[in-house]
């Protein structure tokens, strides 16, 4: 049957698998996009899926794809009637797959034991919420144990004195924690704004924060006060004016012809002008980052002190870089990045976020500036050709569905991929998980691009199922509102493809 | 840092066709905060003008005025500033200095801003400061034909004022400036 579409569906190759109804309409979309003429016998249709099925490589078909281990369902009690039950067990496995239940939008928390949550099992709607949250405590039970021991080496591994930057990377490639605080530091080495040894640390830091400071007075102060210090320091200051009784008012000479109707190019007044647009864009789209979490909105203190920092970094930023200024979505880009420095455990880090995070910021967009700029979007490095690359490695890694949408269905990737790979898959998955998926980015020792691809590819083959079911419009809306998964499963998917590339 | 306009005595279209085209260049929306404007505009479409380089447009009514629903005086705050706003030609004897400071004291303001005598001046007494912006068309006034246009623009920055005098001498804009603070508790 069907053997071959199961690659990282939950079921294992001996079960029976899903219900009647979707068999058949699989079936038939599947003979659409491979028989080539109308008329096939059966026998020819066979054939033709088993060659397909010896296309899928095995270790895509092995059991490990499995995001619940395979003992859980053993330990299952077993369910009311057999068929039924099973019925309802892989139906409610498999939708654990694709649409997940609000427990899965949580970040990883280790839940109660199983055994706790299975005896409530009768009705058919608690089963499958409660099966999933079993599948996932399962997750997290095995997973919670896996981030223990990664917590350990990691502590252990930034404990050194000089920390191996190469380990640091393979470790944090398969996520950090979220319990040990130590995901701001990790964060640091991986994108070298801290240097290796530690012992330099404190000297590093001191100087990145006073060039940083220097920035702010520089760049961010308006042109009275710039005029004012200029003549302070040339003509110093003399008593006064104000002890002086009646009399018409001196008039002076301005300094270099700078007054604020200034219509020059380098006059400051009207640079200031000139600016002040990108300004009040930057403004308005920080205000708009993450309305939901009240770190970055509302009316507290600590968020309108969060969304000033967030200004301060992009003004300045824009001000360094006339070559791109500031284009809509940087700010989802330095979200993350503040939010994780600022709640670092050390108090001495969090007070100075702000300019610990300038620098990791330009240092991560250093990588992806070419995606921001509209004149290099035709070039080799612009975002069309890392568009392409995507659709170049879904095609070697999984050549049917790469058919089936470009081509049957003809799905752009520009339609979707365009938001995954210029904002580093910040808005297609909540906060928490895209922590997640951004340590395995960072941790990548040739530049983020590559497991980011690898990521959007795993992505979309997680979902082949319903996108080979799809036509345009639902293919469209399934891939524009990307539904929420398992990250870690993702990052493993992930991981798998780049193993295997040259399959 | 907030940008405050002064300019009056335009005198369009009875006495000058329209502002130099100089001053029009540099008069652009978006940089001004204020425009107090000291009046005499004298048509409607002078003051749509103005309403169109900054919203905040506040106008006391010159002697030429056709639209009498401006008042005849005007104080405003502007940060850390009072400012007062008067013609001019209710002050008698015309741009008379002790004349204006009674008017200043009366309306007990840190600046005065009026007109009527087409000469720019700024003149500081005990009470304050008396800033006269002169004609931004360079009309003739009742007292004298040579007319300079001029206007001022005064950048209001917590205690300390820089006043910017724009004047067009022999076709060329001229920028000077004038700097002075205000104490914390006392007048200028």
């Amino acid at each position: 049957m069907n053997l071959a579409i199961r690659w990282f569906h939950e079921e294992d190759d001996d079960r029976r698998p899903e219900p009647q109804l979707l068999t058949n309409s699989e079936e038939e979309t599947y003979s659409q996009t491979t028989t080539h003429s109308p008329t096939l016998s059966d026998s020819q249709k066979q054939s033709l899926q088993i060659m397909v099925k010896k296309r899928v490589p095995d270790w895509l078909n092995s059991p490990m794809w499995t995001s619940a281990p395979p003992k859980s369902r053993s330990q299952s009690p077993p369910p009311p009637s057999s068929s039924n039950g099973d019925r309802l067990h892989s139906y409610a496995c498999k939708s654990s797959s694709i649409t997940s239940s609000n427990s899965l939008n949580e970040p990883h928390v280790t839940l109660p034991p199983p055994a706790s949550i299975r005896p409530v099992r009768t009705p058919r709607t608690e089963i499958r919420d409660s099966s999933t949250r079993s599948s996932s405590s399962d997750n997290d039970i095995t997973s919670s144990v896996d981030d223990v021991a990664r917590q350990a080496e990691l502590l252990q591994e930034l404990s050194r004195k000089i920390v191996n930057i190469g380990e640091l990377r393979r470790l944090a490639s398969l996520g950090i924690p979220d319990a040990a605080g130590i995901r701001s530091t990790v964060w640091k080495l991986l994108l070298a704004y801290l240097p290796s040894d530690k012992g330099l640390w404190s000297s590093e830091l001191a100087k990145k924060r006073s060039q940083y400071k220097h920035f702010k007075e520089d760049l961010l102060m308006n042109p009275s006060e710039i005029t004012r210090k200029l003549e302070d320091s040339v003509y110093p200051k003399n008593g006064d004016q104000i002890s002086e009784g009646k009399g018409l008012l001196a008039r002076s000479k301005i300094p270099h012809g700078e007054h604020p109707l200034s219509l020059g190019k380098t006059s400051i007044w009207n640079r200031f002008f000139q600016d002040s647009e990108i300004i009040e864009q930057i403004d308005r789209d920080v205000k708009r980052t993450h309305p939901d979490m009240p770190f970055f909105s509302g009316n507290s203190a600590s968020a309108e002190a969060n969304q000033e920092s967030l200004k301060n970094i992009l003004i300045i930023y824009a001000k360094l870089n006339p070559g791109i200024r500031y284009v809509q979505g940087m700010n989802e880009i330095l979200a993350p990045l503040f939010y994780v420095l600022r709640n670092d455990p050390n108090e001495d880090y969090a007070v100075n976020a702000e300019a610990d995070t300038f620098f990791c910021f330009v240092e991560l967009l250093s990588g992806f500036q070419d995606n921001f700029c509209q004149q290099l979007d035709n070039s080799i490095v612009g975002i069309r050709s890392t568009i392409s690359k995507l659709s170049q490695l879904l095609k070697k890694h999984d050549e049917e569905l790469w058919r089936h949408l470009e081509v049957t269905t003809k799905v752009n990737p520009h339609f979707y991929a365009f938001r995954w790979i210029t904002l580093l898959l910040t808005q297609e998955f909540n906060f928490a998980d895209s922590l997640h998926i951004w340590d395995a980015l960072l941790s990548d020792p040739e530049g983020p691009q590559g497991t980011l691809l690898r990521v959007c590819c795993a992505m979309l083959i997680l979902v082949r199922r319903r996108l080979l079911a799809g036509d345009f419009t639902a293919n469209l809306k399934l891939l524009q509102s990307y539904p929420s998964t398992n990250v870690s499963h993702l990052l493993y998917v992930a991981n798998k493809l780049s193993s295997h590339s040259t399959q | 840092m907030v940008l405050v306009l002064a300019i009056g005595d335009l005198h369009v279209p009875h006495r000058a066709p329209d502002l130099p085209a100089k001053f029009k260049s540099m008069l652009v929306p978006g940089k001004i905060q204020h425009i107090i404007c000291t009046g005499n505009l004298c048509i409607k479409e002078v003051h749509d003008y103005l309403k169109s380089l900054c919203p905040s447009l506040h106008i006391t009514r010159g002697e030429y005025d056709e639209d009498s629903r401006y008042p005849e005086t005007k104080t405003l705050t502007i940060g850390q500033f009072k400012l007062g706003l008067c013609h001019g030609h209710q002050v008698v004897p015309w741009g008379d200095l002790d004349s204006l400071a009674m008017l200043q004291r009366q309306l007990d303001v840190d600046i005065l801003v009026s007109g009527h005598t087409h000469q720019f001046k700024a003149y500081k007494h005990e009470a304050g400061v008396v800033i006269n912006p002169g004609s931004a068309t360079g009309a003739y006034s009742s007292i004298t034909y040579d007319v300079n246009p001029s206007f001022v623009l005064m950048d209001i920055d917590g205690l300390r004022v820089v006043v910017y005098v724009y004047e067009l001498i022999d076709g060329e804009v001229k920028v000077d400036k004038i700097d002075f603070k205000k104490t914390s508790t006392a007048t200028i």
